[in-house]
C-alpha cells in the first residue's frame, strides 16, 4: 500500500515539474493549445460530475461555461482594480447561481425529459445573451481588459504574455480539480454515487435524491464557470458562441471521447479533442467529418471512452476507481 | 401509552382503481404484526402509502404521535420508521459494504458532509462492518451486491432496513422468491435481527407467519377482513370463506 502511495507521489511530482516547465520547452502555438486543453479538461470533469458520476445527461453544459465568462467579464467591466481570482471566482459563482436556478427545474426530472429541459433552458439563457445587447453585446460579443495581478514580492504579472496565462490556468485547474477529487471521496461523494445505482431504494434510506442532485449540478456549474472564466482570461473577449449549444455539444464530446468511467478521463478526452480538431483542421477544411466520424468509432468500438483503451496499471493514475458503477 | 403506528381509515385509488378502502390499523410498541392476504389485496400498497412511495387519497397515518401522512419516503425513513422491498431493491452495483455504509452514512446525517474522507470516518466503517456480522455477510463484503447469490441479496435487503435501526420495520415479503431451505434460513435470521423490535410483516407462508407475528391481520379487496392472534385469525369464519378456507 505505501510502495504504491510513493510511486504515485512520485509520478504526481514528475507531471506537476513537466507542467511547469512546459511554457519553456512548447512553442507560443503549442501553449495557446495547452492552456485550452487545461480549461476544457476542468470544464470536461465538471460536466462529467453530471454524466459520469450522477448519471445525468445535461445537453446544455454551456450555459454555465458562458455565464462564468461573461461574469468574469462583467466583474472586470464593472469594478475598477477588480483582482484578477476574485474575477475567476466570481465566474464560477455566477455559473453557480445560474446552474441552482435551471436545477431546480431540472433535476426533479431523469433520463430524456432532463436531458430535454437542460437543452431547452441553454437555449433560453443563450437568447437572453443574445437580445441583451447593452450588457453582452449581443453577436457581437464582449471584450475587456484583462487585469494584472500584483504579486509582493514578483511585482506586476501582466495577463498578455502567455505563459503568465498559462500558469494562472494551470494552477487555477489543479486547485479545483484536487477539490473535486476531494469532494468525491467524501460521504457527499458516496451519496452521488448511491444515488445514482438505485435513486428509490436512496429515499429509503433517508437520502432526499432531490437536495442531492441539486447540490451537484450546482458544484458542475459552479467549476464549469471557473471554466469559462479562465476561458475569457485566456482569449480576452466573449462571444455566443461560449454560451451556446454547440459548446454544449463538444464538452459532451471531450467528455465522451475520454471516458466517463474515470476521474481524469474527460482531460485526457479534452486534450484529444483539442489536439485532433487542430491537426486535422490542417490537413482539411472538412474537419468537423472526420470529428463526427472518431465520435461514431468511439460509440461503436470503445464507448467506455479512450480511458479505456490505456493498460490498467496506467490507469491507476487517472483514478479507475472513482465513480462506482460509473462503468456499464 | 399510545400506539406506535396509527392508521384511521386509509384510501388510495390509482385513477379509480379502488386499491386501499378504508384501512384502519394500530402497531403497539413491540408488537410483530403481519399482514396476509390473496395478491392484489392491496398489501404493498398499504405498505407504499406508510413509507410514502404514494400518496394516500384520503385518511390519517400518525407514527410516534405525528402526523406523517404523506411525507417523502426520505423524511419518513428519518424518523424511524425503516422498510424492505418484495422485489430485491438494493445498489447492485456498489459493494456489500458499500451498500450498509450508505445506510450508516444517512444515519449519522453525515449525507451532504464534503470536508471528510469517507475511508477514514471510523465509527462509520466499525458500524458497518457491526451490521455486516448481524446479517452474516462479513464474508462477501466486498462482492458488488448485484453478484450476490439470492438468498444473501435478500439478507441484505432487509439489512439495509435494518442498519437505520428502526423503531418499527415493515418486510415486505422478506421470503419471495426462496426455496424452503432458504426460507428457513431467512426466518432465522429475521427473528434474530429484530428480536425486541416492532415488526409489520407481508407474508404469504403461513408457516412463517405464524411463526414470527403474534398479531395478524387479514387484508382483502383494500379493506382488513380480520385482526386478531394466530388462533383467532383460524377461527374466524369470514377469513376462513375469503380466504384461509379457499386453499382447502
Amino acid at each position: 500500500m505505501t510502495t504504491i502511495r510513493i510511486r504515485n507521489i512520485i509520478f504526481g511530482l514528475i507531471v506537476l515539474i513537466l507542467l511547469i516547465i512546459l511554457p519553456f520547452i512548447l512553442s507560443e502555438v503549442q501553449l495557446n493549445m495547452a492552456i485550452e486543453i487545461a480549461f476544457f479538461g476542468l470544464f470536461a470533469v465538471s460536466y462529467n460530475l453530471l454524466l459520469g458520476y450522477g448519471g445525468l445527461l445535461s445537453f446544455g453544459h454551456a450555459a454555465y461555461f458562458g455565464t462564468g465568462a461573461y461574469f468574469t467579464v462583467f466583474a472586470c467591466k464593472f469594478v475598477a482594480g477588480m483582482p484578477l481570482f476574485l474575477a475567476v471566482l466570481i465566474g464560477g459563482l455566477g455559473g453557480a447561481v445560474m446552474a441552482v436556478i435551471v436545477g431546480f427545474f431540472c433535476v426533479r426530472l431523469s433520463g430524456t425529459y432532463f436531458a430535454l429541459l437542460t437543452l431547452a433552458f441553454n437555449q433560453l439563457i443563450y437568447s437572453i445573451a443574445l437580445k441583451w445587447r447593452t450588457l453582452t453585446g449581443g453577436d457581437d460579443g464582449i471584450g475587456f481588459d484583462k487585469p494584472a495581478i500584483h504579486l509582493p514580492l514578483i511585482g506586476k504579472l501582466d495577463m498578455f504574455s502567455t505563459p503568465n496565462v498559462y500558469y494562472v490556468t494551470l494552477i487555477v485547474v489543479l486547485i479545483s480539480l484536487a477539490l473535486l477529487w476531494f469532494f468525491l471521496k467524501t460521504p457527499y461523494g458516496n451519496t452521488i454515487t448511491c444515488i445514482k445505482d438505485n435513486e428509490d431504494r436512496a429515499e429509503f434510506i433517508g437520502y432526499n435524491v432531490f437536495r442531492s442532485k441539486l447540490t451537484l449540478f450546482t458544484m458542475a456549474g459552479f467549476f464549469a464557470g471557473i471554466a469559462g472564466s479562465l476561458f475569457v482570461i485566456f482569449a480576452e473577449f466573449v462571444s455566443l458562441d461560449a454560451i451556446g449549444l454547440t459548446m454544449s455539444t463538444e464538452i459532451l464530446f471531450m467528455t465522451f471521447i475520454g471516458g466517463t468511467g474515470s476521474f481524469l478521463g474527460p482531460v485526457l478526452g479534452a486534450g484529444v479533442f483539442i489536439y485532433f480538431t487542430e491537426w486535422v483542421s490542417d490537413i482539411t477544411e472538412h474537419w468537423e467529418f472526420f470529428l463526427g466520424l472518431l465520435f461514431v468509432i468511439l460509440i461503436l468500438y470503445a464507448n467506455k471512452g479512450l480511458i479505456s483503451l490505456i493498460p490498467a496499471k496506467l490507469k491507476e493514475f487517472f483514478g479507475k476507481k472513482a465513480p462506482v458503477g460509473g462503468e456499464r | 401509552m399510545t400506539a406506535l403506528l396509527q392508521i384511521n381509515s386509509v384510501y388510495k385509488d390509482f385513477s379509480g382503481l379502488k386499491v386501499l378502502v378504508g384501512i384502519d390499523l394500530t402497531v403497539e410498541h413491540g408488537e410483530r404484526h403481519a399482514i396476509i392476504g390473496p395478491n392484489g389485496a392491496g398489501k404493498s400498497t398499504l405498505f407504499n402509502v406508510i413509507t410514502g412511495k404514494y400518496r394516500v387519497s384520503n385518511g390519517q397515518i400518525r407514527f410516534k404521535d405525528q402526523d406523517i401522512t404523506n411525507w417523502p419516503a426520505h423524511k419518513v425513513s428519518r424518523i424511524g420508521l425503516a422498510r424492505s422491498f418484495q422485489v430485491t431493491n438494493i445498489f447492485p452495483s456498489m459493494t456489500v459494504y458499500e451498500n450498509i455504509r450508505n445506510v450508516i452514512v444517512s444515519k449519522k446525517r453525515m449525507r451532504f458532509n464534503m470536508f471528510t474522507r469517507l475511508g477514514n470516518i471510523e465509527n462509520v466503517n466499525a458500524e458497518t462492518r457491526e451490521v455486516l456480522e448481524t446479517i452474516g455477510l462479513e464474508t462477501s463484503s466486498d462482492i458488488s451486491a448485484g453478484e450476490l447469490a439470492y438468498g444473501h441479496q435478500r439478507a441484505l435487503e432487509i439489512g439495509l432496513a435494518l442498519a437505520m435501526e428502526p423503531e418499527l420495520i415493515l418486510l415486505d415479503e422478506p421470503t419471495a422468491g426462496m426455496t424452503t431451505e432458504e426460507t428457513r434460513d431467512a426466518v432465522k435470521l429475521i427473528e434474530r435481527i429484530t428480536a425486541g423490535k416492532t415488526l409489520i410483516i407481508i407474508e404469504h407462508d403461513m408457516d412463517v407467519v405464524f411463526s414470527i407475528s403474534d398479531r395478524i391481520s387479514v387484508l382483502h379487496y383494500g379493506k382488513i377482513l380480520a385482526t386478531g392472534t394466530a388462533e383467532e385469525i383460524k377461527e374466524n369464519q369470514e377469513v376462513k370463506k375469503a380466504y384461509l378456507g379457499s386453499k382447502k
